[in-house]
């Protein structure tokens, strides 16, 4: 059986984490777990590194010293730049939409009514772009091979015409 | 207007939730435990003057009442942080927490009265 893969959800709000983790726990290839602050989460992907972080932008309402969203963001892209991580916040303004980009976020989902289908939606965009990332890394490893071979190729045709192999051959003049 | 108007809308919960009773109780059970402490850290952050911390609290809170569909708390408590976190209309805030109090006490009454309903 394939292993499922693993959904990081970072938010100091216990009823905001919970809805958020149920709802994106009815999709059945991913395993989700939640932490209350950033720092369970940078030590949970020393563990084991998630396909996905979702991580509140504001982690201080509980713990005052905790570090915030983009401070952890970071802090993920440092360890592993490969996880794609969504913040999540109930601001909607567009200079906490653009922090978040610029250090290096997949996606940026502002809280309410629509945030949990939002956040479905991410998950199967983030699927759907390592498809896609993954397929091109194919055709470019192909494009490579493709080239090596037709350079091979035109090294051999040099070195039997350089030794006259090639106009012994039937049929060449 | 109706004087019994209800302050919460479980509509957009039970959407959200496929009309399970379990998850729709375990969240309300969640809020009634969470909102009172957020209240009680607001009230403490006024006085001390933290207005960092009474928009943090504010922040944090402010969606969830969205979920229970209190949309004219959800947007006191939006006032609150904006007063908080502009460090504008500063006077205006006791006032403000005092009615959120008022507001949030029905808001209980009305989920506890709910909980009921669920069976739970």
């Amino acid at each position: 059986m394939a292993s499922k893969a693993l959904i990081y959800i970072v938010d100091d709000e216990p009823l905001q984490r919970e809805l958020l983790a149920d709802h994106l726990g009815n999709m059945p290839a991913y395993e989700i777990h939640s932490f209350g602050t950033g720092e369970e989460c940078l030590a949970a992907i020393k563990v084991r590194i998630p396909t996905i972080v979702f991580l509140d932008y504001y982690l201080n309402s509980q713990v005052k010293d905790a570090m915030d969203g983009t401070e952890i963001l970071q802090e993920i892209k440092s360890i592993a730049p490969a996880i794609e991580v969504v913040m999540i916040s109930g601001q909607d303004k567009i200079e906490v939409a653009v922090n978040s980009m610029k250090h290096g976020a997949f996606d940026y989902i502002v809280k309410g009514e629509g945030a949990f289908v939002r956040a479905e939606k991410t998950v199967f965009n983030i699927y759907r772009f390592h498809k896609l990332t993954g397929t091109a890394s194919r055709y470019r490893t192909l494009m490579v091979l493709f080239g090596i071979g037709m350079l091979l190729m035109i090294i051999l045709v040099i070195y039997l015409q350089t030794h006259g192999y090639i106009s012994k051959l039937p049929g060449w003049a | 207007m109706s004087e019994n108007k209800e302050l919460t809308d479980l509509s957009y919960l039970r959407s959200l939730t496929g009309g399970a009773n379990d998850k729709m109780a375990k969240y309300i059970r969640m809020f009634l435990t969470g909102a009172p402490i957020s209240l009680q850290q607001m009230e403490l952050y006024a006085l001390s003057k933290d207005w960092s911390g009474l928009k943090g609290t504010a922040h944090a809170l402010k969606p969830q009442l969205g979920y229970f569909g209190a949309k004219g708390t959800e947007d006191l408590l939006k006032n609150i942080e904006r007063m908080a976190g502009d460090q504008v209309d500063l006077e205006q805030i006791p006032a403000s927490l005092e009615n959120f109090k008022v507001q949030l006490d029905l808001i209980t009454v009305e989920l506890e009265a709910q909980l009921k309903a669920l069976g739970n």
